[in-house]
């Protein structure tokens, strides 16, 4: 022992500490499914250092919060991959923390004397749910925004509280500013503090009261029932029993642990660099044409909605994940039986065969319901003058001008029909367009067709927003045409000249 | 937990001691090399984007146009505000700049940065007594050199690089910590 540690030791007694945490005798024969605890324990630390850094760089408004991630990705070092490790990490949590879930269950480890570390699990299960669904909205590009609009509006089909449950998940009746910094308080606050927390206790009890043995060292001669007043002697014998191999806490079960994380680790940066994170065009709540996706996890009530017609939506949407989460939390006390080999168990093995193939099944009719594409953003994402244009050409002008792959192609045709403008934006300048659309018949003396649209029609400014929108169509994406812009004005009008300054 | 634990040696001389040793060896070797591979793996990007700041290249700036150079009054200061475009990390902003334009023959310029050398206050230029004043703090300089006649300020004001293209005046702007007698650019 060297003179510092010697030194440390008199004053904290670490070598107690080192006892009761590490070198302590555990249970023989544990599988490497013992390992997904520590592993979804390592990747919620990957999340927490990963997500100081992100919000370091994050501003939660609705002005910023898209702009700050541009500027994260593009001008940060690592700042991309940073943000596709805490995007991937979202799902390898979801995924070990069901895993780690399933492996208890199946072991019967929620049984006597750790139901109460399960109930805290199952709290833990939400919270880590509550973790995807604030964290989605913050990019605040379309899908963020629209899943979460989606998600929000499920709270509101709930009887007697829906529209004030809602309004407290938005921050008021509108999703908006006053709901992004709520998700990001929650996200950045109030989940890590609980969840953390949790852990802690999660942890302590598990050093308290030991590694869940192998199942079968629990099932030889145990009275039937685990509330049996003889159980409680019974199993401290069992248990003890299983200690006997020699087996410490370090370095036999920290070690394969550790070798359990920096594989998950490896794979969470893996994909990270091979698939980073989706970014969207920034959300546009003026966009009726998009289609909502939630993450992937998320998929499986989102599917739900379908299932069940309309006004027996809420069942679907809150009543089933509430009744699986109660289900969850009271399943120590109704689940008695002492046997703990899932084998042995064909009740809890037919539950959780239909809780997964239900989830499977699910899952893949919401993929394949997956719509193949959503309309992908040409080129770069709009502004939003742009967006405004948008919306205002949608309005005005697509009654008888088509963009493809904009326009609805199924729309009856008008006998005006005009030009197709999937290409105006490599033949005309944002000006000339502005005043050809402010008045055609400036520019031919066909009044038949497009008549004036300069005001009172739309304003300067909408027709400049038009215009603007317009100067971005350049043909089908990746079609890399020349722009080429020979426009020409026509000589002002007499009247025109007479109104102007006298040279 | 009242039993006393047997020490490891005394366990590896019982039953299969000599795997037991192994595989200790072997899981103490591998736990090092996992959580420093981990370790790597996420303190690297957090580590090199944490310190981007740091080790990020100042912006060069430009000449900006801020006069007529036949406008400019001879020998009085001129005060000249003017917009420049701030790029504010993901914010993109507007600030008004302000600069003090003299010369004593419509060719030869002298510039000097608005910002009071003490704590950042806008300067004044006092007419009656042909001097600089900051009004915060009564800082006084001088309206040829710029340098410190009476008050708190640690340094004369901060003069701009200037000249003369095809008669349109234009400076450097650039901004110094002020309160330190030493010029230091921000």
């Amino acid at each position: 022992m060297s003179a510092l540690s010697r030194w440390f030791n008199e004053r904290l007694a670490l070598a107690s500490v080192w006892r009761a945490l590490l070198d302590r005798e555990v249970p023989d024969r544990l599988t490497w499914w013992h390992t997904l605890g520590s592993a979804t324990f390592t990747v919620f630390m990957v999340q927490v250092v990963t997500g100081i850094v992100l919000a370091t760089f994050y501003s939660a408004t609705p002005d910023h919060a898209y702009d700050s991630l541009q500027y994260l990705q593009r001008e940060v070092a690592s700042g991309s991959l940073l943000r596709a490790i805490h995007h991937w990490g979202s799902s390898f949590m979801v995924v070990l923390v069901a895993a780690h879930m399933i492996r208890v269950f199946s072991m019967g480890a929620y049984k006597y004397p750790r139901e109460a570390n399960w109930v805290l699990g199952a709290f833990m299960f939400v919270l880590v749910m509550a973790f995807g669904f604030t964290g989605y909205l913050l990019p605040w590009d379309q899908r963020a925004y629209w899943a979460t609009q989606v998600g929000t509006n499920m709270a509101g089909t709930a009887p007697l509280v829906g529209g004030p449950l809602t309004a407290l998940l938005r921050g008021g009746t509108q999703l908006g500013a006053a709901t992004l910094t709520r998700f990001y308080a929650f996200h950045v606050l109030w989940l890590p503090l609980l969840l953390g927390l949790f852990i802690l206790i999660h942890l302590a009890m598990v050093i308290r009261q030991g590694i869940a043995p192998r199942t079968d060292a629990l099932e030889r001669d145990a009275p039937a029932r685990t509330n049996d007043p003889q159980y409680a002697a019974y199993y401290r014998d069992a248990y003890k029993a299983t200690k006997r191999g020699g087996v410490r806490f370090w370095p036999d079960v920290v070690g394969k642990d550790l070798i359990a994380s920096c594989v998950v680790i490896v794979l969470i940066v893996v994909l990270a660099l091979a698939l980073g994170a989706p970014l969207e065009a920034p959300a546009d709540p003026t966009d009726n044409s998009y289609v909502p996706r939630p993450e992937w996890y998320f998929l499986p009530i989102f599917q739900m909605l379908k299932v069940f017609p309309g006004s027996m939506e809420s069942v679907g949407a809150l009543g089933v994940p509430l009744l699986l989460i109660l289900v969850l939390l009271t399943l120590p006390f109704f689940d008695r039986g002492s046997r703990r080999n899932l084998r042995h168990r064909p009740v809890a093995l037919v539950g959780i065969s239909v809780l997964l193939g239900g989830f499977a099944l699910l899952m893949g009719a919401a993929i394949r319901g997956t719509p193949p594409s959503v309309v992908a953003e040409v080129g770069r994402p709009l502004t939003s003058a742009e967006r405004a244009g948008r919306a205002l050409f949608t309005r005005q002008c697509e009654g008888c001008h088509v963009v493809t792959g904009v326009s609805d192609p199924k729309r009856p045709k008008n006998e005006n029909e005009g030009p197709k403008l999937s290409e105006i934006g490599l033949l005309h300048s944002s000006g000339w367009l502005h005043s050809f659309i402010e008045d055609p018949t400036r520019f031919h003396g066909d009044t038949a067709h497009m008549g004036k649209f300069g005001p009172p029609v739309l304003t300067h400014q909408e027709i400049e927003e038009v215009a603007l929108y317009l100067i971005n169509l350049q043909g089908a994406p990746g079609s890399h045409l020349k722009v080429d812009i020979h426009d020409t004005f026509p000589e002002p009008k007499e009247s025109v000249k007479k109104g102007g300054p006298s040279p | 937990m009242t039993e006393p634990l047997r020490p490891i040696a005394a366990l590896d001389e019982t039953e299969n001691a000599r795997e037991n040793v192994g595989r200790r060896r072997f899981l103490r070797i591998a736990s090092a090399i996992s959580a420093a591979i981990g370790g790597i793996l996420i303190g690297f990007p957090v580590t090199r984007a944490f310190l981007t700041p740091a080790f990020k290249q100042r912006q060069v700036r430009g000449w900006t146009k801020v006069a007529q150079a036949d406008l400019v009054d001879i020998n009085t200061p001129v005060k000249v505000d003017f917009v420049e475009p701030i790029n504010d990390a993901w914010i993109q902003t507007r600030a008004l700049r302000t600069v003090w334009l003299r010369t004593e023959d419509g060719e030869k310029f002298t510039a000097f940065s608005g910002t009071c050398t003490h704590l950042g206050c806008s300067v004044m230029f006092d007419k009656a007594r042909n001097q600089f004043v900051c009004p915060c703090h009564q800082g006084v300089f001088d309206p040829k050199t710029g340098a410190v006649l009476d008050g708190p300020p640690p340094r004369g004001l901060d003069p701009l690089p200037v000249r003369v293209v095809d008669g349109a005046v234009q400076v450097t702007l650039k901004q110094f910590r002020t309160g330190v007698a030493e010029r230091i650019e921000i």
